[in-house]
């Protein structure tokens, strides 16, 4: 009974879709209709409260989609890897469709496209089987390109074509993956699959499974943005509109991190971990280097997004059952603050109808609510007791504990300090009148955010602080929805070593901010901005990175 | 042959993404490169039996399950090269030119 559960997950959203499409025929009903899709998302939220249970205690439940058993039909499972991920998209899914409603100018057709990008989500993260896994990738997909370019702004349509032409390629590669696994063992079940190199002895036994990883790895981290994958987050992630941005920033990239995750682990691929590692940590310095020199506030929020998968990349690189919780852990924690950031500096953008950090007046006495969410956000990504950033960076220290990639992290987290000094001057408290007036003539200038807008941030940001207070009982339960079992210990979070801990990077992070800002700093960053690659450099990149998995393979 | 054949036809159109700088002839590149993976499927499967999987002519069948799994891949191919052509024409009206490169320098060029 309970197995049957699991499907309404992903119905759910998909009724709730058709409700919201409906609204585009009846237009007087058009705003009930998309509040009713919208509160399809309690569906999945109240089935995952329910299935908790199980999911602590180890369980996987397994649905076969129309009664058809495993090798034909497709099946969903539900473990704790999934449950995660389904958590983390049914959190910041509700938060940005309620945001959105917010905000007249979406209509019903948006909440459609939405939804549907939920439920593609749901599937990414349920699927037994690869080619399921392709599908829900390829509604997920579908449905970004047109919210990407929901407001048609040139900067958005262009976005979007990049995006496509890069995540399509990438998961051609993926499909050739899948034909490799179906040529040699038959079967395209992760856990058959599964079974199948583990009686071969082992994914490197195998003649092609090794490359068949490679090319799945690749497909799917054109949609995770680890380097040398990532360079379509930018432009994607900046030029979409505001929710959205926090939709893919939040949710969107974790669970297809997840999906890497499962198919890593499944296919036994641990002789990955070693590049993942030094990939993750590269991708954290290297995108927290780009963020500093950016002007545009949304771009600057972009680029931290890729650096901070980084982390959650590194930490799972290393491998161990804490390093695995860490990662858990971070991922979620990115989803709540970065969600969050991108909700309110996009509302100031929309406010004021500038997106560069020099030219947004400070809005501090115009939005204090939602500076203080600002805040509450930019302390957690800087690791800043009793902000959650601090207590998952905590974990990742201990999960990442001697191994080499760690000072690099190290110097992104104070890089990342100095970032937030740049970007928090927009929420700063003015002058009396200066929020008050934006630059006269200009025609996109937006209003006040309403109550809900300023619910939904307010609720992310006790979020925030919530997860971080609370980061040990987190990660213990963390521990168990992943592993099905209590973890021997929890390393404690608020030791007075780890609380000075913040103290040199504080100050390093200062010093910075102080050096970005000098003449010199100014011409380095500004050379770095320019550095926009072009769509066929971003191909070549991913083919480079193709090459490096299936060489590493090898 | 056939297996040359096919990574020929693939080779084409990922050079035609990579190299082309007209964006329609990008996604027809996209087009070309999925048609290569779906012959290769299809080709594959039908090396498995000699007839239309259909049961009771009692000769052996042929794996139904990758021309399965390729019909769903051909509808997915469609909804994303026919969104993909739907960009390119907003990108036209837009910018007036369907060079990406003149595109891209227009798109990013407004920020900042």
């Amino acid at each position: 009974m309970t197995e049957g559960l699991v499907v309404w997950v992903m119905l759910a959203p998909l009724l709730g879709a058709v409700t919201a499409l409906l609204g585009k025929l009846l237009r007087p009903l058009q705003r009930p209709l998309s509040i009713l899709g919208t509160a399809s998302l309690a569906v999945p939220a109240v089935i995952l409260t329910l299935l908790l249970g199980p999911v602590m205690s180890g369980e996987s439940l397994r649905y076969a989609l129309g009664g058809w058993p495993e090798p034909y039909g497709i099946s969903l499972v539900l473990d704790g890897i999934s449950w995660f991920s389904c958590a983390i998209t049914t959190v910041i899914a509700a938060a940005v469709a309620l945001f959105s409603l917010g905000r007249r100018r979406y209509e019903a057709g948006y909440f459609f496209f939405l939804l549907i990008m939920v439920a593609g989500m749901y599937g990414v993260a349920l699927t037994g089987d690869l080619f399921t896994l392709f599908v829900s990738f390829e509604v997920v997909a579908v449905t970004v390109y047109v919210l990407i370019a929901w407001e048609e702004t040139d900067t958005g349509l262009a976005a979007s074509y990049k995006y496509l032409i890069l995540s399509t390629v990438g998961i051609l590669f993926f499909l050739f993956g899948i034909f490799l696994v179906y040529r040699d063992l038959g079967v395209l079940s992760i856990s058959l699959i599964s079974r199948a190199l583990a009686e071969a002895g082992g994914v490197r036994n195998t003649r092609f499974m090794h490359l068949a990883l490679a090319f799945l790895c690749g497909g799917i981290g054109v949609r995770t943005a680890f380097i040398p994958f990532h360079t379509w987050l930018p432009e994607a992630h900046a030029y979409a509109p505001h929710p959205i941005s926090a939709m893919l920033s939040g949710a969107m990239i974790k669970v297809s991190f997840f999906a890497l995750v499962r198919v890593v682990l499944e296919f036994g691929g641990t002789y990955l971990f070693e590049l993942l590692m030094w990939i993750g940590a590269v991708t954290a310095l290297a995108a927290v280097l780009s963020a500093l020199a950016q002007s545009d506030v949304k771009r600057l929020l972009a680029y931290h997004s890729i650096s901070q998968l980084g982390y959650v990349l590194a930490v799972f690189g290393a491998g161990s059952a804490l390093a695995l919780t860490a990662s858990f852990s971070h991922a979620l924690n990115h989803a709540l603050f970065k969600s969050l950031l991108f909700l309110t500096v996009g509302a100031a953008v929309s406010f004021t109808g500038h997106r560069n950090i020099h030219r947004i007046p400070p809005l501090g006495r115009t939005m204090p609510l939602f500076s203080a969410a600002f805040f509450a956000g930019a302390l957690s990504i800087s690791g800043i007791p009793p902000f959650n950033g601090f207590a998952s960076k905590g974990l990742i220290t201990t999960g990442m504990e001697g191994s080499a990639a760690y000072p690099l992290l190290w110097v992104t987290s104070f890089l990342t300090i100095a970032s937030f000094i740049k970007l928090s001057r927009i929420f700063l408290p003015g002058p009396r009148r200066a929020g008050t007036t934006p630059s006269s003539g200009n025609s996109n200038q937006g209003s006040v955010p309403g109550i809900l807008q300023t619910s939904v941030v307010t609720v992310l940001a006790i979020l925030c602080l919530g997860t971080g207070m609370f980061g040990g009982s987190m990660a213990h339960g963390l521990y168990r929805i992943i592993h099905g079992t209590a973890p021997d210990a929890i390393p404690r979070l608020f030791s007075a070593k780890k609380l000075l801990g913040v103290l040199p990077a504080v100050l390093l992070g200062t010093a910075a901010f102080v050096g970005v800002s000098t003449q010199w700093g100014r011409q380095i960053a500004g050379r770095i901005r320019r550095m926009a690659p072009e769509l066929r450099t971003v191909l070549l990149f991913f083919f480079v990175g193709l090459l490096v998995f299936a060489v590493v393979a090898y | 042959m056939t297996w040359i054949l096919i990574c020929a036809i693939f080779v084409v159109g990922l050079w035609g993404i990579t190299h082309q700088a007209n964006m329609v002839k990008k996604v027809m590149g996209l087009s070309i490169a999925n048609s290569a993976i779906i012959l290769l499927f299809v080709y594959y499967g039908s090396l498995s039996g000699t007839t239309a999987p259909i049961e009771g002519s009692g000769d052996p069948m042929v794996d139904p399950l990758p021309q399965a799994l390729m019909l769903t891949a051909i509808v997915v191919a469609v909804c994303v090269m026919s969104l993909a052509l739907v960009i390119v024409y907003r990108l036209y009206q837009r910018f007036g030119t369907l060079d990406i490169r003149g595109v891209e320098r227009g798109a990013w060029k407004l920020n900042d």
